[in-house]
């Protein structure tokens, strides 16, 4: 599903200062995968992000995801590929004027899905977070967990092949955490590929999932079934 | 399809009214250039109208009698007088308008005043020989020369005529032309601004459609939109302007005026589609480019 061959990226921050975010990385993710990346600020996670939504291009080496080569692809593509990939986010980047139903409804509506689609889609993905008895309710008016549900909602609405996400529960407590990686659980058994950048040492202790660690840029260890560090 | 343009309309409209002000001054900006803009086409019409397609190309008309105030000029006079003419080193051309031609012209002329044309008979305007010299300024070499040939009614200097006329008529086309483009720069930075400043307003939406994979046309129409709608408010209100006051003016100064042809209602509607072409292309093309690096992929 996603691929990285030897992948080196570079930020320019003057005529002679470049920092390497990431130096030389491989990575392969299968489909249905659930896989944490791990690593402390600044190690390349969310440069590794921003490569696979092509947000970002690579110095060097080749990135594909979801069968295409990203170095290649068109820039009128790239909505095309962005239909295969659901964004959770740690600040959620709901719309605030927009309610529960609508936000989600706008994901679809935005690429073209037929109204009577939306309508029979939305409801079903809003129950599937656990969120449907909210759905008239304004972002401001949920709490952090339900408003991470409907970001999950939204980017799951179009069923995407891949999920990815950036420290989704950066801004939850534990308990709510522990929530939405049952949620990000259950959406990784319907087939999605999942992939969670993050923080959390405990959330990644207890699934015991596929763990990838940078430093500085390049892989350290890429371990299943691993935990969050290597004396963790 | 008829969701996502009711969308996209609707988020143009939205636009237009979360940012009254500043459409506001986009539109009134609009209506001040492309009113200039009208105004300065239709005075470049209402000069070619009064000004005799002979004017650019000779200097002297000899008017022919017809046996109205001097005994009609005979073939053989005339066959004379242009071979006299022509053998002038000072002619370089010789043009030749019947009768016929001169009413032909006379009611294209006055296509805006049908009473003045039903007073004249088709064959009351004479015959005449335009005469384009190789310096302009030898009239008096012709008229002195040929007022008393047989045949010739009346010699008249086009060019002192028209001459100022022109030149002033000229300055005041080119300077609202000038006012005009000028006008016409600001209101497109106006409405740039004005685009990026609505597609700041909406960057969070905006991301968000990126993000689930909302083509770039569909992202950006709204925006351009935006700015079309309100350069052809402008252009309409500038027709309207126009429409409003040229024709009476110009209806005025024909009874003010006599035998001077003017421009009227027709030729003031025939402009609007240019302005709404200029409108809406000077608002697409500034909303486009203010676009191009905001809401890059």
């Amino acid at each position: 599903m996603i691929t990285l061959m030897n992948v080196t990226k570079t930020y320019k921050r003057g005529a002679n200062d470049e920092v390497v975010a990431l130096r030389e990385v491989s990575v392969e993710v299968g489909k249905g995968e659930f896989v944490f990346v791990v690593g402390p600020s600044g190690s390349g996670k969310s440069t590794l992000m921003k490569l696979l939504t092509c947000e970002q291009a690579p110095d060097q080496g080749e990135v594909w995801v979801a069968g295409k080569n990203l170095r290649t692809l068109r820039s009128w593509k790239v909505p095309a590929l962005r239909r295969e990939i659901g964004f959770v986010f740690q600040d959620f980047k709901l719309l605030g004027t927009k309610n529960v139903r609508e936000n989600v409804a706008f994901a679809m509506e935005v690429i073209g899905r037929s109204r009577r689609e939306i309508e029979r889609r939305v409801p079903e993905v809003l129950e599937l977070v656990g969120i449907e008895d909210k759905a008239g309710a304004l972002p401001h008016e949920l709490s952090g967990g339900q408003q991470q549900r409907v970001s999950i909602a939204r980017a799951f609405v179009n069923d995407p092949g891949i999920l990815l996400c950036d420290e989704p529960t950066g801004n939850l407590d534990p308990t709510t955490s522990v929530g939405i990686m049952k949620l990000l659980d259950r959406i990784n058994r319907t087939g999605t590929t999942v992939v969670m950048a993050t923080h959390d040492q405990h959330i990644v202790d207890s699934m015991r999932r596929r763990v990838i660690e940078l430093e500085d840029g390049v892989v350290v260890r890429d371990q299943s079934r691993g935990v969050y560090g290597y004396t963790g | 399809m008829s969701a996502r343009w009711r969308y996209i309309l609707t988020e143009a409209f939205v636009g237009l009214r979360r940012n009254l002000m500043m459409t506001v001054a986009v539109v009134l900006s609009v209506t001040v250039s492309l009113t200039l803009l009208g105004a300065s086409l239709l005075l470049s019409e209402q000069v070619d109208l009064a000004t005799d397609e002979w004017v650019d190309k000779v200097e002297v008309t000899i008017f022919l009698c017809d046996g109205r105030t001097c005994p009609a000029i005979t073939p053989e006079q005339e066959q004379a007088l242009r071979r006299e003419l022509e053998a002038e080193p000072i002619v370089e051309e010789v043009f030749y308008e019947s009768k016929q031609e001169a009413y032909e012209r006379f009611t294209e002329l006055f296509r805006n005043q049908p009473s003045l044309i039903e007073t004249v008979d088709p064959d009351i305007l004479p015959a005449s020989f335009r005469v384009k010299l190789v310096d302009p300024d030898q009239f008096m070499v012709i008229a002195a020369g040929f007022a008393a040939f047989p045949g010739v009614e009346e010699i008249i200097d086009q060019q002192e005529v028209l001459e100022q006329f022109l030149r002033f008529t000229a300055i005041v086309r080119n300077a609202a032309l000038v006012v005009a483009g000028i006008q016409l720069i600001a209101a497109g930075v106006l409405i740039a601004n004005t685009i990026r400043v609505a597609a700041f307003a909406r960057r969070e939406q905006t991301s968000v459609m990126k993000l689930v994979g909302a083509n770039n046309w569909y992202i950006r129409l709204p925006f351009v939109l935006e700015g079309v709608l309100a350069g052809v408010f402008g252009a309409l209100l500038s027709w309207g302007l126009l429409y409003g006051s040229v024709p009476a003016i110009t209806d005025q100064l024909a009874e003010d005026i006599e035998l001077m042809p003017f421009i009227s209602t027709p030729e003031v509607l025939a402009v609007g589609p240019l302005l709404l072409g200029a409108g809406a292309g000077i608002a697409a093309f500034s909303s486009v480019v203010a676009l191009r690096r905001f809401l890059d992929v």
